[in-house]
This record gives C-alpha cells, structure tokens and sequence, in this order.
C-alpha cells in the first residue's frame, strides 16, 4: 500500500530529524548528559551521572550543597567540598570511610530530607561515592580514618547501666540532651552547627532512631566517633572502649523501646539523674597550680 | 462477508483505541519533586516511568520516610498539585475505511479508502493532586478534563493507609485507583493515537461485549505490601463490577485480582523482576427492564446474568545497565454470553457454534535510557485470537492484530520544578480481515509534540 | 568566697601573662636572624562590648559575679593599643625558611568559660595542648574550612589533648557548643607569627634578612598589610593601625 510507506517514510524523516535537533541541544557538561571526563574512573563517572540523576536538587552541581533546592531544606544538605560527615566509624576530624558513606546512602538520614537510597543497587552507591569524593581535595591528600576498635557488646547488667547512668552525669550529656534525655538540657536551645545554623539535640523519648543507624553499635559509634558538623562532640578520649558500652545502655533505658536495659532500669528504679550533683568546685589539675 | 459482525463493529474499535489513546492520563507529579526537592529523575527513569527508587516511593505511600513526609512539614503556601498536557501535531492514517464513493450520495456504492487526517491538537488535561494528609495516611486525587468534549471525569480519587501496623506488607486503599498491573498505562511512554493504550489492557475480539477494561481505573479496595527493599510485592483487589464507572450503573457483582512479583539483583545489570497475575469477575448480560408505551428501558444498577471472564499472565522485566526491555504474556478470556452480546436468559439466541472466546495478548516493550533527559521507546505488541465467539465462521485469524511502536522523548532540563518533553513518536498496527470486504487494515500514528507538566 | 574570686582572678592573670610570654618568646633561637615589632593601634572608639550572661553555667557566672566578663572581638589597651591581633609574614619568606616546626605547644585553655588565650597563632604542624581548668565539661569544636574539623568532649579533670593543624588558616574559628559565647580564634600559619599583647606591640622573631610582606588579621576588622624590610643585626619596625567601624 503505497500510502502507509510514504506515512511512514515522512514519519520516520521527521523523528530522525527532530531527534537531530534534540541531541544537538545537548553539548556541553551542563547538558545532563554523561559526558566523559579524562581525569574520572569509570567509577566516578558513572557516579556522576547518578548524581545528576539523583542528588543534584539538593546537594548541587558542585556538591557545595547549594542545590536549587537547599533554601528551603533544614538541616541544609551536605556540603562535600568540606568533607565533613557526621556518620563515620572514624575518629573525630578524620575522613570516613567509603562504606560509612555507603551506609548513609542506604539509611538516609533522619530528621533530615535525606531519604534512604536503598532501591538504588549497591553499586549505584559505591559509584555515587566514589563521585562525591571528587569534591574535595582532601580525598587526594588524606586517607581515610581507621574505625574505632568495638569491643563485643557485653551482657547487660544492673551494674553496667548504673555506671552508664553515672558517665551520662559526669559527661554532662544532660547540659544538651537534658536530664531525662528529651534534647531539653539547659545548652539545648543555643545550640548550632558548623554552618552556624540552629540544630535540635536528640530526644531519646520519641523513639525515633539515631541520624546514624539504630543498632547498639551504631549508638556506641555516634558518641565515640563525635557527629562531625555539629554540635555532639566525639567522647573517645575520655570514656575507656568497655565503659562507652555502659552508656549504651543506660541511653537505651531513656528509649520508649522495650529492651533488656529499659527492663533492668524498671527493676533498679532508675530517676532522671540530679544535675545538682555535679562537682562544684574545680578538680585537682596539677597544670593549673 | 468474511465475518458475522457488521463492520461498524471493527470501525468502533479501532476508533475507541484512538480516542482512548488520545485521552490517556498518566502520573508524573511535580508537586512531589516541589516537595522533596528531588529532580524528576530521581523518581523516574524518565518520567512518566519509575525507576525503582520512584516505585519505592509510590508503594510506601508517596513517603520517603525520611520524616518530612507530614503535610507539617510543607510551607502552608505549598499545594500538591500538579497538572499535565500534551499540546500536539499528529497525523492519522485509517486504511480500507467503507465511503460512499460520491459523498452524501446514499445510492452510491460503498468503496474502501484510506482516510488521512492530520492537524494541531491537544491531549486531555490532568490535574494531579496527591500526597499525605498525615504520617502513614496518603491520597490521589486525579481530575482529568477531557479534550473531546470539556466533561470532567475523575481519574483516580482514593486514600491509602500506608504501613498498617509498622508494617510495609500492609496497605489498604479505598476508592478509585489504577489496578496494579504488569505495566502502569497511566505511566506508558506512548502517547499517540495507535501506539499510546496496551493491546494488553485494550484488546477486545469484535461482538464481545464484555465492557471490562484492564486499563481503567476501578472502583474497589486493594491490599498492598511489599518487602522493605520492594523487591517482593503483592497486590490483591476486590473492585465494583463498573470498570469505574460512577452511580452504580452496572451489576452488583466484584471483581478481583491478584498480583504478586519478585525483583531480585542481578550484579550490576540492575533490578530484574518477575510476576504474575490474575483478574477474574463478571459482567451482567441484561438488566431488569421497566415498559412505557411499549419501550423496554433497562433499569440502572440492576445487572443480571452475570458471566465470567477471566485475564490472567505473567512477565518479565529485564535490566540490562540502560538498556530495559519487559516482556508481558496475558490470556484472556470471556463467557460465551458476553462474547457474542446475548443476554444470559436468552439461551436460544447464540448462534449455531457460539463459544467463549479467548485471545493471548504478547507484548514487548524496550527502553533505552541514554541518560535522564534522552529516552527511547520501541514496542512490539499483538493479539491473537485462539478461539473465536463462533466455532467455523470466520477466520480464525479474524481480528488479530499487530502493532508496532517507536518513538523517543528529549527533557530539555531536568530540575525538581516542573518537566518538559519533547515528543516524537510513530505507531502502526495491522488487523486481520476487518475491512468490510473482509481484507486486512493498517491504521498508522504519527506524533509530536510537547509533553509538560508542572 | 571573696578570696576565692580574687584568687582565682589572679590565677587567671598569671595564666594569662604566662602564656603570653610564652607566645612572644616562642620563636627565639638561632642567632643573627632579624626580628620585627611593632604596635598595633586602633583609631577611633572601639565598639562596646558588651557583657556576657553566664547564667546558664552557675559555676561560670559565680566565678564572674564581681567583674562580669565581656566579649572579646576589640580588646583595647589604655594607650589604644589592639590586643589580639595576628601579625605573620605573608610572602618574602624564602622556601627554607620555616620549614621548622617550633617545638614549644601554646596552652589553649578553657577557664571560667572563657579561651585563655583568646587568639593564638600557631605554626603548621606545630602542636599545642587544649586543656580544661573548669569543674565543669567543654567541647572543643574548631570550624575550620582548610583543615578537617572535629568536636571533642573535654570532661572535668580529663588529660590535656595534644594537637595540631596541617594546613595554613587565618584564622580558625573555636567554639563550645555547650557554653554559646564561649569564642577563640586559632590563626595557622608558615613561618614567624605572633598575636600581639595587651598594650597592641608584638615582635617577630627569626625572620631572615630580606623583603617582607606583613599582615595583621583581626577578628573584627580583617586583614592589613605593608611591607617591611629586615636589614641583618638590625631589628626592623612596622605598625599597623586598624579603623573603628
């Protein structure tokens, strides 16, 4: 039938042309377009086409988190030019690891508009990280920090969450995350971030999990480890590996969360410590005399 | 006479399949990427596709989790509404369509002839609401004008309570809503006159009358859940025997369905998944009927002689990097009554060798995701009719059809504001023997055009 | 209670002067290298600074009842001269040139809620002791953009923590979370520095013969420079005078 070939003949001349047109429009690295860069791995590469696809609304096309969306997200996305993360199994001020950084992809972070990436494949997030670590410089000149040695979590006991109790005191966790761990304590409310933005202390009582995970571990982790870029500092140097898991514990009684350390709590009695106790006069510190 | 059918009936269809193409609504919502601040690409392959970040989304109730999912979180000045249209130049070829051969000279005999029609014109618009009213409690809300005749028909409406019990395997939603099918119509990457419905969800043997369209919205509740990655879901509904039709104008009778499916990793091909599905019910064949004046007219709602029907299938979606292609096979099948049109209390008006009928539809569809902003299409469709409503009187190829679909879609940007598609497509099917002398028709689409939504 | 406070008043003055001296004499050592001093003045009537409320640490506000303590951003001498001020050689350094790390560590001190020294000026690499001298815990948070930033918990009684910068930054903003006014400065640079003291003088020691350009940084009004020449066995003068908004 000569008709339907001269139809489709015209048609297909037009979507040819037209699809001329539109790959023509697509020049250049702003394009959207995967457009091969020398110094990039494979890897980064197509981490940088994900990034477009996925965090370039709010994290931005220069990864200084000044996305078009940015304005009006609070907490303000990542800036990955400063390399500072908050979840890290690392030590205060160092780099995390890639699979610290995985994990986040995966997780997402709460209270934040970060969602989990989890329907994305593990791949996809080993590609996005390589890629975000092409925003900073000190990916090049800096390694990674090694994670923080944890000690196998020990049994629970009346005696490991009363100890927990009497670091929660002596830590002064309570001057931000208040005597009853509801983010209520006296420093609470002037508390900022690195950008000097007001950040909200975690409050045990909702029964949300942490920024960084919900497991003992990760808990262990975010007090050890300090949340870098904000206001919770890292406590490593003043609490021994085996006595961070007593404050594991006594955080968990603070949780709405039946666990075995709420039930031990239950039994003990436990009160909301009394800050009056807190030392009043300065400690014996040789350097001062 | 090849076929014991008018041709009218075969005309009607074809023409259905045109409006209904051009009427097609489909979900691709700003309001959400406005939200959450996400580029449409993060949710969509290509937008009205999901990705499966994008369909995480959707099963969990248009929630992130991510804790900003509340309506508390939202400015008050923020809506969730978006709203989608196609403003377009298409071009139609109908083969061996019967004419008189002088117009408007009813003595003239019949001819068949090639009718071309082309033109600018418009799609249907839709206006897209939807989202949370509150943690865990989500709504869709799809008013859709029509660009045939300006009525307003409403697409979707229904609410859904998300993660009953903390759980992503519990999900009720009530109301109006797209049945969870292989492939979402309401999000295909076709929009033109032939190439824009399913064969699949569309295809109907000539006679039947059998008004169940997989396609349609329905009326009815669903249960939802899937697996916290999404890999494994299900989806069971029971829907009002109306095809959606408001007022209670059919039977009384339910439908229901049944659709579960496994995605599983392949490396870093990406998410593969497999599934199956099964929708089974019945239509009434007459209604009660009330005489004035010697004027039967069938009473409303008052369905009787209800036939069964049944659709049932299994696919396949590969992932191979940007390269995806989905295979679907579906049977179908109709009671005898619905097949040739005769009430269920009238059984000696069957014809002589009257039978159920039954079709396999095949369909093939393959994308080609260059990148988030450039998009290719080819599909590969055809129904095949394995049991005709009358045993030896036609054909028994009469009907089936073949179409083909190829097109591509060009996002000039890509932010989380709004979205703009330029449109190219062509679409051609061929069906067997349907002409009024018996003879094979093609019916071709060409289209262009932009696709927005904001 | 009133000998404490005066006690402590002293304490805290003796600790003052002594961690002054010590950033004066910091970098002499290998003879017949030049020096530069100077003043640093400011011009016009320095900003009010006004009082800090330290009722939120009762300890903190008990040890300042008497002489309530005030911010820290123009600290103004009797003779105008401008305490706190940053002053290092910006280029003109040859490449030899501190390529020493000074070996003594500058104290940063958290006392009654306040950093002693309030700005300190380091070398890279150069390591210096962050110590707590209250009953009461710190977390020490520098917010630096140059360098990796890290937020440490320093209880009552906790041991000194030794550390350091690699990378040069004028300067590097410290806080304490859990204390909000509580504001220092740490300034990294290369080669000799020094953070002028209560009368606004300073000296640079070790600086080679040659062509320098100084600059002064303060926290207020930003950065001056001028340039200076070091002729050998003689020491060279540059003062700087900074405007008041």
């Amino acid at each position: 039938m000569p008709t339907i070939h001269k139809t489709t003949f015209l048609s297909m001349l037009l979507l040819s042309l037209g699809l001329g047109v539109a790959v023509a429009q697509n020049g250049g690295a702003s394009s959207g377009f995967p457009t091969p860069k020398n110094d990039f791995t494979a890897s980064e590469q197509r981490g940088h086409g994900l990034y477009l696809r996925y965090c370039v609304g709010c994290h931005g096309v220069l990864g200084d988190g000044e996305g078009e969306n940015a304005p009006y997200i609070d907490p303000r996305p990542r800036n990955f030019i400063l390399a500072t993360f908050r979840c890290r199994s690392t030590s205060t001020g160092t780099l995390p690891t890639d699979q610290d950084l995985e994990n986040s992809l995966e997780r997402g972070l709460v209270n934040s508009n970060m969602p989990s990436w989890r329907p994305t494949t593990p791949y996809d997030r080993k590609d996005l990280v390589a890629y975000i670590k092409t925003f900073s410089p000190r990916w090049k000149t800096e390694k990674p920090g090694t994670p923080i040695e944890i000690p196998a979590e020990p049994e629970v006991t009346p005696e490991r969450v009363k100890a927990g109790e009497a670091l929660f005191q002596k830590l002064e966790c309570w001057k931000c995350h208040g005597v009853e761990g509801r983010g209520n304590g006296p420093s609470a409310d002037t508390l900022t971030d690195d950008q000097n933005r007001p950040i909200q202390a975690f409050n045990f009582h909702d029964g949300t999990r942490f920024k960084c995970g919900s497991t003992d571990r990760d808990l262990y982790k975010i007090f050890m480890t300090g949340l870098d870029g904000s206001p919770m500092p890292s406590f490593a140097d003043n609490v021994k590996p085996d006595e961070a898991w007593d404050l594991v514990f006594y955080l968990r009684t603070l949780q709405p969360m039946k666990t075995k350390a709420k039930l031990i709590a239950k039994q003990l009695g436990l009160k909301p410590i009394n800050p009056a106790g807190a030392p009043a006069q300065p400690p014996a510190n040789p350097e001062n005399k | 006479m090849a076929s014991r059918f008018p041709r009218s009936v075969w005309a009607a269809i074809l023409l259905a399949f045109v409006v209904v193409g051009s009427l097609r609504n489909a979900a691709a919502i700003p309001a959400f990427a406005r939200k959450y601040g996400l580029p449409c690409s993060a949710c969509h392959e290509a937008w009205p596709k999901l990705n499966s970040f994008g369909q995480t989304f959707k099963d969990t109730g248009y929630q992130l989790m991510n804790d900003r999912d509340e309506p508390i979180w939202q400015n008050p000045s923020y809506w969730p509404v978006s709203m989608r249209i196609t403003p377009h130049w298409h071009y139609e070829s109908a083969g061996r369509q019967t004419v008189d051969s002088i117009p408007n000279d009813p003595t003239s005999p019949p001819i068949e002839k090639t009718i071309n029609t082309s033109g600018f014109d418009l799609t249907g618009i839709d206006i897209l609401t939807g989202g949370t009213l509150a943690k865990n409690i989500s709504f869709l809300l799809v008013p859709s004008i029509s660009s045939a005749d300006g009525t307003v028909g409403f697409e979707s409406a229904n609410v859904r309570l998300d993660n009953i019990h903390g759980s992503p395997w519990l999900n009720l939603k009530f109301g109006k809503f797209e049945l969870d099918g292989p492939v979402s119509e309401k999000r295909i990457m076709a929009l033109s006159g032939v190439g824009g419905a399913y064969q699949l969800y569309h295809f109907v043997p000539g006679g039947d009358v059998n008004d169940f369209t997989f396609g349609e919205n329905q009326l009815g509740v669903e249960l939802m859940g899937h697996s916290l990655d999404d890999h494994t879901r299900y989806a069971l509904s029971m829907v009002s025997s109306t095809n959606g039709n408001l007022g209670l104008v059919g039977g009384r009778s339910y439908d229901g369905y049944i659709h579960v499916s496994q995605g599983f990793m392949a490396g870093k091909l990406g998410l593969q998944r497999v599934g199956a599905y099964f929708f089974s019910g019945f239509r009434p064949t007459f209604f009660l009927t009330t005489t004035v004046g010697g004027v039967s007219t069938p009473l409303p709602g008052t369905g009787q002689g209800n036939r069964s029907f049944y659709r049932a299938g299994a696919y396949a979606s590969i992932y191979l990097g940007r390269f995806d292609v989905t295979g679907v096979y579906q049977r179908a099948s109709d009671n005898v009554f619905l097949a040739n049109g005769v009430a269920a209390n009238n059984g000696g008006g069957l014809p002589i060798g009257a039978q159920g009928v039954r079709w396999d539809t095949g369909t093939i569809e393959a994308h080609y995701t260059y990148s988030p902003k450039l998009f290719f299409l080819t599909r590969y469709e055809l129904a095949r009719i394995t049991r005709q409503s009358v045993a030896g009187f036609a054909p028994s190829d009469l009907g089936d059809a073949d179409v083909i679909t190829v097109g591509y879609r060009y996002y000039p940007f890509m932010h989380s504001r709004a979205g703009l598609a330029w449109h190219q497509e062509f679409a051609t099917e061929l069906t067997k023997h349907t002409s009024d002398t018996g003879l094979d028709q093609r019916t071709s689409s060409y289209f262009m055009g932009f696709d927005f939504a904001f | 209670m009133k000998t404490r406070n005066k006690l402590a008043g002293m304490l805290s003055a003796l600790v003052l002067a002594a961690v002054g001296a010590l950033m004066l004499s910091r970098n002499v050592s290998a003879a017949g290298e030049g020096k530069i001093t100077g003043t640093v003045k400011l011009a016009g009537t320095a900003p009010h600074q006004r009082a800090i409320d330290m009722s939120k640490e009762p300890y903190c506000q008990k040890l300042h009842a008497d002489h309530p303590v005030t911010l820290e951003n123009v600290v103004v001498g009797s003779n105008g001269g401008l305490q706190n001020v940053v002053v290092y050689v910006s280029e003109g350094l040859p490449a030899s040139a501190g390529g020493q790390v000074p070996s003594e560590k500058p104290k940063w001190d958290q006392k009654g809620c306040q950093y002693i020294p309030h700005v300190v000026a380091l070398d890279i690499n150069q390591h210096f002791l962050v110590t707590n001298s209250d009953p009461t815990s710190h977390n020490i948070h520098p917010i630096p953009t140059k360098n990796p930033q890290w937020n440490k918990s320093q209880p009552p009684g906790a041991q000194p923590f030794d550390v350091s910068w690699a990378n040069e930054e004028v300067s590097i903003p410290v806080k304490c979370n859990i204390h909000p006014w509580m504001h220092g400065w740490m300034a990294v640079v290369k080669g000799p520095t020094a953070v002028s003291d209560g009368n606004g003088s300073f000296t640079l020691d070790n600086v080679p013969p040659g062509n320098y350009t100084l600059t002064a940084w303060q926290e207020t009004y930003g950065a001056q420079t001028q340039k200076v020449t070091v002729a050998a066995g003689k020491p060279a003068t540059a003062d700087f005078t900074f405007k008041a908004k």
